[in-house]
């Protein structure tokens, strides 16, 4: 952590602007309203207009979209001839979501009380109305019918700091627009052109969102009240050598998207579309009130208001705009075994053959930039790996993949099929001066491709086809690293923000967006790789809104200490309320070597983070599962195991978020809303809506206090004992696992049975995890496909909910479309039910349709662990799983 | 869904041969006692027993064990995951059988191969044991001399000691005796002198600057000579009395030289070791320009906004691999450990001393004994251990194999009794002459004689001291439980892999040489996994990383040869080394009886083929 070589608000001039404007300061008002394209629209001007400098009117444009999303764009306006257009992020937004527009007829003017202007209110949703107030300027959301704060959701501008500096040309010799920190210069051609302005959550008691920062899940107020100094939150995508945990210091990716909750009033969001530097202060205020500031270095203001008034409708309407997660091929969820590096076939081979001799099942080995000849993409070390394809060959035979390591950094050498085509098309981002920028990363001297441009992301994405990527094989997958982009020698590690892009973007327009167009660029050649058959999967560290629609990402270049294994639930948990549901951190910590307990309890958690992977920095002993003596390896093993036990659940939450955008772990308040207890908790949270877990984030623990939300008991996972919830327990912990439980009223769909990966499971048996309430009743659902094609997309798969009432279990059919235009069938049947709290004395129960009398007996909850507590287990009721049948007990 | 096969192979599917009985009852105990099944359940694809017991022949518990019997290979216990997953696992396919698969069945071809690997291998073995049965016996037989020797040398030493005691004695009575003398004859002059004239206080001055010279000339002269010379001068104004405390005076002044000089050996040492230290960093790396930033980075700390942009670029770059800071870290640790290195560097000159002591005591000693071998060869030895450069294979340590050909030739005991003889004669000699000192001088001859006897024999003695010390130190090794190690004292054994030689000397360290540039890997630690791996720790400073340390895997063959020199992670080394040491008869015996079980496994399946 260098601290002296990132920018503070202060060394920022933009931010250290904005955040000295004083409340009120905004002297805009909006005129000339009017509905236009089923838009309302209306000019802001300065309500005085200054004769000396004369202010051109600004154009706001509001628009309203299905289930409760509303649009304000504010722009310079472009009959009045700005010296250019300035940019909107293209391809975030989904197309989707343009038809989900609503077009406004009309308009409802009224006057607020106490205003001397009208507003203009326009339908929004349901129950909410949009509201314009044209004197002072501001735009709020409302509850219908209400007058005045007590109805407010959320609101624009209501502490008048909205600013909006204009482009102007620079004149001849006038050098202070240029912009300077340490020994980098920034001619910034167009002068200042920054955004600022305030939103103001109400009823909030917390918000949350606008990743990437290690810090907690909960915002901590940056201003204001009793708050000390502090830097605002910063999202400017870097690449951050040895990152400190609890800072709001911006890291590898950027999604301008905050949540806030309250008790009272629900959940609503606030997403502002801009890819440029980006600081945000949060303040507390009197009321319930949750007051932020925005400030952007560039851009336009393309906002979007959600409603809510639930959380997860709050990601339904977030991700409707930017897209729910893509669906991930089967194995990308099971184990991932990374290290920098791996380092010759022989290693690749040693190590995969010791995870068969121990027994413990991964899906994919990784190879970091050492595979390649000279850091050259697309390229291998034909020294170390002079077989690739063999090697992929000889993983795939086992059912596993293998992923390498694609950088935008392109090594400038001549030889280079890569860089001599991207030079000759003049397809490299450019430097102010308009000649190829060269920058210093792995390769040394290098350029870097314009993925801006859509005609280059093809020309990329041909790359990755069989022919091109020689060595590669259909089973291989790609891993998108140092994509802020990382600029060893640039300004705080990346690209000067006066590049240019592809039409003459600055690079300071979409710095925080060039990640996402490469990650896009790379998961789209993977789709062109397959015929569109085969699901992309591509790791990336840099994100965007809308990310989600390519793969995962997970967070970063972490250390092996106990803080940073604390400090990856909130990051995790707040990647997945912003959209990203595919994250994880790296289990053991990336830098330094972890003592054995430390990483024993990071992959105990880490088999719960939807994307599991260790990864070791190259300085760092080796640390795979078996290294660490009999009995830590054994409970590494236990803790993959578990993972791969709950995979059926995994894959089914993956499906709810490709469908609802609703993340697989949530935080504690997404399940329970109401409970306020849970709202800044963020060392436990919920994988789905059954089982929460709660990390261990210290050493020699022999104790600890969790927390059980309240309105069902929970029984914990491994014992099956039951809590009762709305209560702070105090558990013993031992070695064994962390805390775990399952909500009662739920049903969890297992696979008990242990192949060497994710891929040999396909065709074992299922056992069913039925957690009562204290009705008696539980509900689960259980989705399965092919695992690997689109097919899904037309309707191949299967999707079943259980549920369990007055004794009888009842599978029932939830595929949509009901009639599929597809089939997906597999012959797997239920091979156990564990029935947790039922009272013993069952002997049988009777399966229809068939009238097929099964045993009921006692057996384990888990296979594995020992002698432990007995439950009622019906006992190989064998009923397919792609079928309608109920399972009467007697 | 996942049917099992037919009952008729149900009930032994899976299970070992020898476990067949186990599961003819009715009913069945899981094997760790937790509950009993029924024979309906025994492989019925569901989990009973937590342990597995009751599906040998499914996947239905975890941890299960399958077992194939693999006839004309190996039989093979599978983990129950492998069991029909669509992967053949076993070379006659048993492990797939639920008609989604059809492997084919290997054994026979795999089986072959495997024999005939075994064949070599038990060939091997065969040659091995008979060589490690010879080193063993050679290994029984030298340290049964080192023993021998041992007890002989410390007879020696008591006598000599005895013998160095009694010269001593004689030789301090006889300075004592002359100084009386000259101080007498000195007196005599004195009063000659003030009779005649108190005139030569100039020439005073001059004769102590001469003094002043002659000091710094006689450094390493004998210290009793040289505190006699110095005793020349100042006694002049001095009466007797105070002459012992001057003596002594004298010597603290000499002892206030030494430790300075010892001081600038030292500095020379550390600059010798600094330079060294640079030279590695720069042989480290080929890239000279890395270098450049690392010197900015030094001169400027962190501060890189003077960096070119390349240069910056090599720096950041430099923070996640640690290739380019680590010669500027390393340094840095050169710099923090110059306290153990000084130590170090101390006790080479120490040895250096030594060494030349030895050495040159060594010369007179020829004049005792001619059939002695030189010392040179361990001071040849040991400049080329220095340099670390281009020694051949098998190079030894200097110390070692000094000790190793030195004095203990079996002519020893005649030099022994030379001497007792030539001391007995002297003593004996001066002994005649009852009264020491005798105002005729004619005994100066004798003096000489007894201090050049005395210098000679405690030069010996402290030869015999270090050579028993050695011996002691040697025989304290672990070489393992039949010695058989032993023949590797004193060895290192290579390997060259590209620009890097491994040098590894077991019992002693183990290096990594580069051109001029030797990194230590690690110290002897000990035999680690019953004498299989050799453990060295404690090597060279790692940046980011741990100290270096490698470890020696050892393995039967018919030389000592040292493979696979590999990092698997970061500092720490493995390799792996060929010995006889390893090739043990009973393991000889073991894949004999492998080898025969595979061939009597002669199956059905291969006719059928």
């Amino acid at each position: 952590w260098k601290k002296e070589e990132f920018r503070t608000c202060n060394q920022t001039p933009f931010c250290k602007r904005a955040r000295s404007r004083k409340p009120g300061s905004c002297s805009l008002i909006a005129a000339e309203v009017e509905i236009d394209d089923g838009d309302l629209t209306a000019k802001l001007l300065p309500k005085i207009n200054d004769q000396e400098e004369s202010i051109k009117p600004l154009i706001l444009r509001l628009s309203v979209y299905q289930d409760g999303i509303l649009r304000v764009k504010i722009d310079e306006d472009q009959t009045l001839d700005p010296p250019k257009k300035r940019f909107e992020v293209p391809d975030v937004i989904v197309s989707e979501f343009n038809e989900k527009k609503l077009w406004l007829q009309r308009v409802l003017t009224e006057v607020v009380n106490g205003d001397s202007a009208p507003s203009s209110v326009v339908y929004l949703f349901d129950n909410y109305e949009a509201v314009l107030r044209h004197d002072p300027f501001e735009v709020y959301v409302r509850r219908k019918g209400s007058n005045g704060d007590g109805g407010r959701v959320l609101a624009f501008n209501s502490n008048g700091l909205f600013d909006f500096e204009q482009l102007k040309v620079k004149k001849e010799g006038d050098e202070s627009w240029e912009e300077s920190f340490r020994s980098h210069t920034d001619s910034r051609p167009f002068g200042p052109q920054s955004i600022s302005f305030d939103v103001s959550f109400y009823g909030a008691d917390f918000v949350y969102g606008i990743p990437e920062h290690a810090s907690s899940l909960a915002l901590k107020p940056t201003r204001g009240g009793d708050v000390e100094h502090s830097e605002p939150y910063r999202l400017f995508n870097l690449d951050v050598f040895e990152f400190i945990h609890d800072s709001p210091f911006g890291l590898y990716g950027s999604i301008p998207f905050m949540i806030s909750h309250g008790k009272d009033s629900g959940t609503s969001g606030f997403f502002w579309l801009n890819a440029a530097e980006m600081q945000i202060d949060v303040s507390n205020s009197e009321g319930g009130r949750i007051d932020t500031l925005w400030m952007s270095e560039a851009g336009i203001v393309d906002a979007f208001f959600f409603v809510g008034p639930g959380p997860k409708n709050v990601m339904q309407q977030y991700t409707s705009v930017t897209g729910t997660p893509s669906m991930p091929q089967l194995f990308a969820t099971g184990y991932h075994q990374c290290r920098w590096n791996y380092r010759d076939e022989e290693d690749v081979e040693n190590v995969d053959s010791k995870f068969d001799e121990f027994d413990i099942p991964y899906d994919v080995l990784w190879l970091d930039i050492e595979h390649t000849d000279g850091k050259k993409y697309f390229t291998w070390d034909r020294v170390l790996f002079p077989h690739p394809e063999e090697m992929q060959n000889k993983l795939a035979a086992k059912g596993r993949h293998m992923v390498t390591i694609v950088d935008p950094h392109i090594k400038r050498d001549d030889s280079y099929h890569v860089h001599k085509e991207a030079s000759d098309k003049g397809y490299y981002v450019k430097d102010a001066s308009g000649r190829d920028y060269d920058g210093w990363c792995w390769p040394g001297s290098s350029s870097y491709v314009d993925m801006l441009n859509p005609q280059i992301r093809s020309w990329w994405a041909e790359k990755f086809s069989l022919q091109n990527y020689v060595g590669s094989t259909p089973s291989l997958y790609i891993w998108n690293d140092m994509n802020e982009p990382s600029v060893f020698n640039g300004p705080e590690v990346t690209m000067p923000r006066d590049a240019l892009h592809y039409g003459g973007i600055e690079h300071r327009e979409l710095h925080n967006a060039y990640g996402y167009y490469f990650h896009m660029a790379t998961a789209d050649g993977l789709l062109k790789r397959g015929n569109g058959k085969d699901r992309p999967f591509v790791l990336s560290r840099a994100f965007f809104p809308g990310s989600q629609r390519f793969g995962a990402v997970w967070t970063g270049d972490n250390s092996a200490d106990w803080d940073h294994l604390r400090v990856s639930v909130p990051m995790v948990l707040t990647l997945g309320l912003t959209g990203l549901s595919f994250t994880g951190a790296d289990v053991g910590g990336f830098f330094g070597n972890p003592e054995p307990e430390l990483l024993v309890r990071w992959y105990q958690l880490g088999a719960y983070y939807p994307f599991f992977r260790g990864h070791a920095h190259h300085d760092t002993k080796r640390r795979e599962p078996w290294l660490f003596g009999e009995r830590n390896t054994e409970l590494m093993k236990e803790a993959i195991h578990n993972r791969y036990m709950l995979l059926p659940y995994f894959y089914t939450l993956f499906r709810k978020a490709n469908t609802s955008g609703i993340p697989v772990v949530r935080p504690l308040w997404m399940e329970f809303p109401g409970d306020e207890a849970t709202f800044n908790n963020d060392e436990a949270f919920m994988v789905g809506n059954s089982l929460l877990v709660q990390g261990i984030f210290s050493e020699g623990v022999k104790h600890a206090s969790v927390y059980l939300p309240r309105g069902q008991s929970w029984y914990d996972l491994r014992t099956g004992f039951t809590y009762s919830g709305g209560m702070t327990h105090k558990l013993e912990v031992t070695e064994d696992s962390i805390p775990a439980f399952q909500k009662a009223g739920t049903i969890v769909p297992r696979r008990d049975r242990f192949r060497r990966s994710s891929t040999q499971m396909v065709n074992d048996p299922y056992t069913l995890v039925i957690a009562l309430n204290g009705s008696k009743a539980a509900e689960g659902e259980l989705y399965i496909d092919d695992g690997k094609s689109f097919e899904f997309e037309r309707g191949a798969y299967i999707h079943r909910r259980f549920v369990f009432s007055d004794g009888k279990l009842v599978s029932l059919n939830i595929a949509s479309p009901p009639a599929s235009e597809k089939f997906f069938s597999t012959d797997c049947v239920i091979e156990r039910i564990v029935l947790l709290g039922l009272s013993n004395g069952k002997k049988g129960a009777v399966i229809e349709p068939g009238n097929h009398r099964v045993d009921i007996e006692s057996g384990p909850l888990k296979l594995r662990g020992g002698k432990g507590p007995m439950f009622l287990t019906i006992r190989k009721p064998n009923v397919r799983i792609s079928e309608d049948w109920t399972i009467q007990i007697l | 869904s996942v049917s099992v096969s037919p009952s008729l192979v149900r009930s032994s599917l899976g299970i070992r041969p020898e476990d067949l009985k186990y599961f003819k009852s009715d009913f069945i105990k899981c094997k760790d006692g937790s509950k009993k099944f029924s024979k309906a359940q025994l492989n019925d694809d569901f989990c009973d027993c937590p342990d597995g017991t009751d599906e040998p022949g499914t996947s239905a518990c975890p941890g299960g064990k399958f077992y194939c019997q693999n006839a004309g290979h190996t039989p093979r216990l599978l983990f129950s995951s492998r069991v029909n997953d669509g992967i053949c696992d076993c070379c006659d396919g048993s492990d797939e059988y639920d008609g989604r698969l059809n492997c084919t069945n290997t054994c026979w071809e795999a089986g072959k191969v495997a024999r005939d690997k075994l064949k070599k291998r038990i060939s091997t073995f065969q040659e091995g044991v008979s060589i490690r049965k010879k080193e063993v016996q050679q290994a029984k037989e030298a340290i049964a001399k080192d023993e021998a020797e041992l007890i002989k040398l410390k007879n020696e030493e008591k006598i000599l000691k005895g013998l160095v005691q009694q010269l001593n004695e004689r030789k301090e009575q006889i300075e004592k005796a002359e100084e009386n003398e000259r101080l007498e004859k000195e007196k005599e002059e004195k009063r000659k002198r003030d009779s005649e004239e108190k005139s030569d206080d100039g020439e005073k001055h001059s004769t102590e600057v001469q003094h002043d010279e002659e000091k710094h000339s006689t450094e390493a002269d004998d210290e009793n000579h040289e505190s006699i010379g110095l005793l020349d001068e100042p006694s002049v104004d001095q009466d007797e009395a105070e002459v012992t405390d001057d003596t002594a005076a004298e010597a603290e002044n000499e002892e206030a030289v030494r430790p300075s000089i010892e001081e600038i050996n030292q500095m020379v040492a550390v600059v010798d070791e600094d330079s060294t230290a640079v030279d590695t960093e720069l042989g480290h790396n080929a890239e000279s320009k890395a270098s450049t930033v690392e010197e900015m980075k030094k001169e400027n700390h962190e501060n890189t906004e003077d960096l070119s942009r390349e240069e910056l670029g090599r720096l950041v770059a430099s923070r996640w691999t640690g290739e380019n800071a680590e010669q500027t870290k390393e340094m840095d640790h050169g710099k923090e450990e110059q306290p153990e290195d000084n130590h170090e560097a101390h006790d080479d000159v120490h040895d250096e001393e030594g060494d030349g002591y030895n050495s040159e005591m060594g010369e007179d000693s020829h004049k005792y004994d001619d059939e002695e071998i030189e010392e040179r060869d361990g001071e040849d030895e040991y400049a080329e251990e220095d340099h670390d450069d281009s020694s051949p294979s098998y190079t030894s340590d200097s110390e070692d194999q000094t000790d190793f050909s030195d004095v203990t030739t079996t002519s020893s005991s005649s030099w022994l009794d030379k001497i007792q003889q030539t001391v007995r004669n002297i003593l004996q000699a001066v002994n005649f002459f009852q009264t020491p000192i005798d105002k005729s001088g004619m005994h100066f001859t004798e003096a000489a004689h007894v201090r050049k006897e005395y210098g000679e024999s405690s030069a010996k003695l402290s030869k015999i001291q270090s050579r028993i010390s050695s011996l002691d130190e040697k025989l304290k090794l672990d070489f393992g439980t039949e010695k058989e190690f032993y023949s590797f004292y004193g060895r290192c054994f290579e390997n060259k892999q590209n620009k890097y030689v491994y040098k590894v000397c077991p019992f002693k360290k183990a290096s990594q040489v580069e051109g001029h540039s030797t990194t230590q890997l690690g110290h002897w630690e000990k035999f680690e996994d019953s004498y299989r791996t050799m453990a060295f720790s404690n090597g060279d400073k790692c940046w980011n990383g741990p100290d270096r340390s490698i470890k020696v895997r050892l393995r039967c063959g018919l030389n000592n040869e040292l493979t696979d020199v590999d990092e698997p992670s970061r500092c720490e080394y493995v390799a792996l080394l060929s010995t006889p040491a390893l090739c043990f008869e009973q393991k000889l015996k073991e894949l004999q009886q492998k080898l025969d079980l595979m061939k009597s496994e002669q199956p059905q399946i291969h006719e059928e083929l």
